[in-house]
């Protein structure tokens, strides 16, 4: 049976049309793609007048920003590596499957907050308060996770019928209330302790026996503001890998006599290194270039400082509130884009790192699913 | 040997048992409060923001307040702090009257307050240029007559629901807590409340009529009071305008690498990098912008076509089309990625049973594969949309104005000005806050425009996650 | 006084089309008077540069516009520095500046086109140099603000002061170092601080930078151990603005009598860059402007945007300029 033609002269207009489209969504898909590579390209074109100039006082200029925007990210990251990877280890293999998939999208959603909304609140709020508070602050970073522990110490001791009511499936949701109490519980004992112990006032404390400065934004502050903005995304990716494991794997280690939490960390984990890996790198991407949090919340002081108590400058909050008044073709314009270059091929590595470790991974699991 | 197994998994089974409440020990449960923790920080941050950002617009009560000396201060109270070394607490109120007192702001300490109480003829009148008058009214003179009390009020009420131009001419006679009089035009008036006499009912009406002119009035007196309906609007413009740059490019590269193009190295590579230029900093695309697009093409354009306006720039300066032209850019890889997506997911069955069917490139593109594909192509371009909502970075340095009260769209030819300045309500938000003049009466405009931001952006990454659950369902029963 | 010509724009004609009817009725509906108006100014008012003017600028636009309803104001606000920037780029014809132009911005700006910018001076400022208000501190010098500030101590402080107890005889509080807060690079209030407080020294490197004046303000009022410098209409309640001690040793508060008189050692004047080639009249919206600015209503407006009123006659002397 031949197959039913066309009338012959309709044909060639079809190949025609066919040949055109194909053509133009050739070079309109090249020539987006090319347009995204324009960016790498200008921003190295507009770097180039300093080589030519080679002047190196200059390139010193940017060294403390460099460190800033390091420290910024290395005090988000210790903030929100651990809370974010805890989140995705209990959503991906202990919570109940009809909460995780509600609290999911919620934790999602933090991702969608602004930064400019997190840096206000950081800025504006969070810095004061935290300055009047300190002793308040640093006791709740000990002791939020020391409640989380007693909490499930006080549960195992408890009667079975409360614990089948408070199970640890939906521990998420049922912990909120008590870490809020914990937490005012901690803010209440907190000046006690100072005056007690601390001679009354923790910052003249560390002022007088370890010279240590306080200024009210410092990292402590960007690293709570963009630990929060970040956790979302490592999370989420985390807790991707995680998921995807195969569950045979989980099943078998289960099986040969490992709790739950034995599988999680000697099977689960180590298969899914490469995904939390990658999901950690994204975040640190993400941390890097963060603008205007670290702009509002970091004081913008260009030290070489470890300190978490002293401030910070990054390269991203410099290029936004001196690029405008730069001229054009002057020297800091020229090293204001030597400033976006640097952030430009610090995010694009990570990120290509982050990507290949994933793909690598996905390769993994299609392998192990189909020996398996 | 079969026995044996048999018992050692018993054993094993009872150990599983035991450890799933015993030996996992208490790592579990700090995990949980991993999660526990970022679901409070999330609450407590929305919390904060609806009620400071709500809370602003609830008519508040005015406090006449006796101090030892003698003095008498009327105002609203603010906040309170603690004094230092532990001398009680001290009281902010605002008191308005700028032009008399030449401040708006006063603190008591506690202490200091002998008497308290809230007289039901306090009032609050909203001005320009000179902000907030709080005190009393002793009475409006219009022409020959002369109003107190009760006919007073009345005319004062029926008089504000006209516009300016048709009120009738009236001076208000306004009396300070300290006795002083003022002489105040009405046409100058822009509110006039009497908090303590209202009722919840009038209160809770007063509340939803100052939260739709904050949302629908452009703002006033330098962004200090008045509402932000220019931002809103200028932000949903930039919006719409960037989805309709970015959703053909977005899906034209997307066809061309998924559909087009030979897969192999190079479009492995490609296809990385265009993932990863969704990690790249925005501000790095703010550069971008301003670099290539205002200086560069906008300048051009300038000394082309609009040389005899020079040296005032039209295109050569930030504006409307390349904060879009930028912010389409930096949501392309979130576009094409989400559009990949969906075209990867589409069974290679159908292409080929089109092609078998005699359709030529195209219309197996047009008739099979994009219709499946558009749900996906959707919700890449809500999350752009969403995730350049938020983006203030890399608008502060191609074109958002701190107040640009003209729309970039109005009666006049083009009707859409693409080379104007826009207002943003993130960038209006940072401005208000470290810019404006007197920080401690914007602070609840703040809040107010942070809520609002916040809940645009979240309504759209809402939409974004039920089309994609409602399209993974729905695929779900196709395949 | 010289009234400013005020340019007939000629209306297109050509509205007289269904569409235009259709048009003009939508805007009367919406209460847009000034369609029938024949001399009425209309165009863009675009300006960039101090951010501390922008209070300022804005409340004189929306006055403009009160009276004006075709004008198109959009300010930019950036910092002093991005005025002379955006000059010579093209990129606007008004550039407010909260101190004058340096020697090497007015110079670029004749390089680029052969004439120099117009300078006005449109209000009277101050920096004041604030503390927590309950801070007991109530005077320094300038040298002391010197020592504070900067590392270079070139107005001839002995030593540079770091904590509350050089400043003070209360061990209780303020305690430990003093914590800076200042101003960004670009913007004017830093380099006038630098120029007239610190004698063109160098700043400390642990100022906290700050992108807005009123940002300063809001961290020093929180801060009990805080010291920053920041314009005077930015002043709220949480912040005490410290006396400074002037050449005859008085010392004096920032107040609005010792600010319009330049008794204050740290008044300023702020300025407004204008770039308009010699024989040429400015368009009419940028006219409309300056006539606004000159006049009582104008000056009122400083009142009510926090700054001072210029002096009568400096005001009088530059009504006559263009």
């Amino acid at each position: 049976m031949t197959p039913p033609r066309l009338p012959f002269s309709r044909q060639p207009l079809r190949h025609v049309q066919d040949r055109l489209a194909t053509g133009l969504i050739t070079a309109g898909g090249i020539g987006v793609l090319l347009a995204i590579l324009a960016i790498s390209v200008f921003l190295i074109w507009e770097t180039l007048p300093l080589l030519a100039i080679g002047d190196t006082f200059s390139l010193a200029k940017l060294s403390p920003l460099a460190w800033g925007t390091l420290k910024a990210a290395l005090a988000a990251m210790l903030f929100a590596t651990p809370i974010a990877l805890g989140a995705a280890m209990y959503s991906a293999l202990f919570m109940s499957a009809r909460l995780r998939s509600r609290l999911k999208p919620t934790l999602e959603l933090m991702e969608a907050v602004p930064g400019v909304v997190i840096g206000f609140i950081a800025g504006l709020l969070l810095a004061p308060w935290v300055e009047r508070h300190l002793a308040s602050t640093l006791m709740m970073i000990i002791w939020l996770p020391l409640s989380a522990a007693l909490a499930g110490y006080l549960w195992y001791r408890t009667a079975a019928s409360v614990r089948q009511r408070l199970p640890l499936s939906w521990a998420g949701l049922w912990f909120v209330p008590w870490l809020a109490g914990m937490a005012v519980l901690a803010m209440w004992l907190a000046p006690i302790i100072e005056q007690h112990w601390l001679g009354g006032d923790l910052r003249r404390l560390l002022d007088q026996r370890y010279g240590l400065d306080y200024a009210t934004r410092n990292a402590l502050i960007v690293g709570i503001a963009m630990g929060f903005a970040v956790i979302p995304s490592i999370y989420s990716l985390a807790e991707d890998a995680l998921a995807d494991v195969p569950p045979t794997l989980m099943e078998g280690a289960q099986a040969l006599g490992a709790s739950r939490w034995q599988a999680l960390w000697k099977v689960a984990l180590p298969t899914a290194g490469p995904g939390v890996f990658s999901a950690v790198m994204i975040g640190a991407g993400r941390a890097v270039g963060e603008t205007m949090i670290v702009l509002m919340a970091s004081g913008n002081t260009a030290l070489f400082s470890a300190s978490p108590f002293e401030g910070l400058r990054s390269l991203s909050a410099s290029i936004a509130i001196e690029l405008p008044e730069a001229s054009p073709g002057g020297m800091t314009y020229h090293l204001l884009i030597l400033a976006a270059l640097a952030l430009f091929i610090f995010t694009f590595m990570v990120n290509t790192l982050a990507e290949i470790v994933r793909q690598h991974l996905r390769r993994r699991y299609q392998r192990l699913g189909s020996t398996l | 040997m079969h026995w044996q197994r048999a018992g050692f998994s018993n054993v094993g089974f009872s150990k599983i048992r035991l450890s799933k409440t015993g030996s996992s020990g208490l790592w579990p449960w700090l995990c949980a409060a991993c999660v526990a923790l970022s679901l409070l920080m999330l609450v407590s941050l929305l919390t904060l923001l609806a009620i400071r950002g709500l809370g602003h617009f609830w008519p508040a009560s005015l406090e006449e307040v006796t101090l030892n000396s003698g003095d008498i201060v009327i105002g609203q109270p603010v906040r309170e702090t603690a004094l230092p070394n532990g001398a009680g607490t001290e009281r902010l109120y605002f008191t308005g009257n700028q032009e008399v007192t030449g401040n708006n702001w006063q603190w008591i300490a506690i202490d200091e307050i002998s008497q308290q109480s809230e007289p039901a003829d306090l009032i609050r009148v909203a001005r320009t240029p000179w902000g907030d008058f709080i005190g009393r009214l002793v009475a409006v003179e219009s022409g020959e007559l002369r109003l107190t009390q009760h006919a007073a009020w009345a005319f004062i009420h029926e008089a504000l629901t006209l516009p300016v131009s048709q009120r009738p001419p009236g001076i208000l006679l306004l009396a300070t807590a300290d006795g002083r009089t003022l002489r105040q035009p009405l046409a100058s008036v822009t509110h006039f409340q009497s908090p303590n006499a209202m009722s919840w009912g009038q209160k809770t009406i007063a509340w939803g009529q100052r939260i739709w002119q904050f949302l629908s009035e452009g703002p006033r007196a330098a962004n200090t009071g008045g509402g932000v309906w220019p931002a809103i609007f200028g932000t949903v413009l930039m919006v719409i305008l960037m989805s309709v740059i970015v959703t053909p490019f977005g899906v034209l590269a997307a066809i061309y690498l998924n559909e087009i193009a030979h897969q192999n190295r190079l479009t492995r590579l490609v296809r990385i990098s265009v993932r990863n230029l969704a990690g790249v900093p925005s501000i790095v695309y703010g550069v971008f912008g301003l670099g290539v697009f205002v200086y560069g093409i906008g300048g051009s354009i300038d000394s082309w076509f609009f040389s005899d306006k020079l040296p005032s720039p039209t295109f050569g300066t930030g504006g409307l089309l390349w904060a879009s032209l930028t912010l389409a850019l930096l949501t392309l890889p979130v576009v094409i990625v989400a559009t990949e997506e969906g075209l990867a997911r589409i069974p290679d069955a159908q292409r080929e049973g089109a092609v078998a069917l005699g359709a030529t490139r195209l219309e197996m593109l047009t008739r099979v594969v994009l219709p499946m594909a558009t749900p996906a192509m959707l919700t890449g371009v809500i999350l752009a949309v969403a995730r350049a909502a938020g983006e203030v970075a890399p608008l502060m340095l191609v074109g958002v104005a701190k107040l640009a009260p003209q729309m970039p769209v109005d009666g006049e030819f083009p009707y859409l000005h693409l080379e104007r300045k826009f207002m943003h309500l993130g960038y209006h938000l940072f401005d208000t806050a470290f810019h404006g003049e007197d920080v401690q009466a914007a602070i609840p405009l703040v809040f107010a425009t942070a809520l609002l931001l916040v809940l645009i952006v979240l309504l759209l990454n809402l939409t974004a996650i039920f089309l994609r659950h409602y399209l993974r369902r729905q695929r779900g029963n196709e395949c | 006084m010289k009234r400013y010509p005020i340019r007939r724009l000629k209306k297109h004609r050509r509205v007289l089309s269904i569409t235009g009817w259709l048009m003009a009725g939508w805007l009367l509906m919406a209460g847009n008077l000034a369609w029938g108006q024949p001399a009425s100014v209309s165009g863009t008012l675009g300006a960039v540069g101090s951010d501390t003017m922008a209070g300022l600028v804005l409340r004189w636009g929306e006055a403009l516009k009160a009276r004006f309803p075709d004008i198109n104001l959009q300010f930019q606000a950036s910092g002093s520095a991005s005025a002379p920037t955006a000059l010579v780029a093209g990129t606007t014809r008004l550039g407010p500046m909260s101190r004058p132009m340096t020697e090497t911005e007015r110079q670029q700006f004749i390089v680029r086109y052969g004439y120099p910018p117009l300078e006005l001076r449109v209000a009277r400022d101050a920096l004041v140099v604030v503390v927590h208000r309950h801070n007991p501190i109530d005077t320094l010098t300038l040298q002391q603000v010197d020592a504070i500030f900067s590392t270079s101590l070139a107005c001839g402080a002995p030593q540079a002061i770091r904590r509350w107890s050089t400043l003070t005889s209360t061990t209780d509080w303020p305690y430990g170092r003093i914590a800076l807060h200042g101003r960004n690079l670009a913007s004017g209030t830093h380099g006038l601080f630098q120029a007239r407080a610190l004698c063109d020294g160098g700043f400390r490197l642990d100022i906290s930078e700050h992108p807005g004046s009123s940002a300063v303000v809001a961290a020093v009022g929180e801060s009990f151990n805080a010291m920053g410098y920041a314009g005077y209409n930015h002043l709220t309640p949480m912040v005490r603005a410290l006396r400074l001690v002037d050449e005859h040793g008085d010392a004096v508060a920032p107040d609005e009598r010792s600010i319009q008189q330049g008794n204050y050692p740290l008044s300023r004047d702020l300025y407004l860059y204008v770039n308009l080639p010699p024989n040429e009249s400015l368009p009419s919206v940028e006219q409309a402007f300056l006539a606004l600015i000159f006049s009582e209503e104008g000056q009122q407006i400083v009142r009510a945007a926090g700054f001072v009123p210029l002096p009568k006659h400096l005001r009088d002397a530059q009504r006559q300029h263009p």
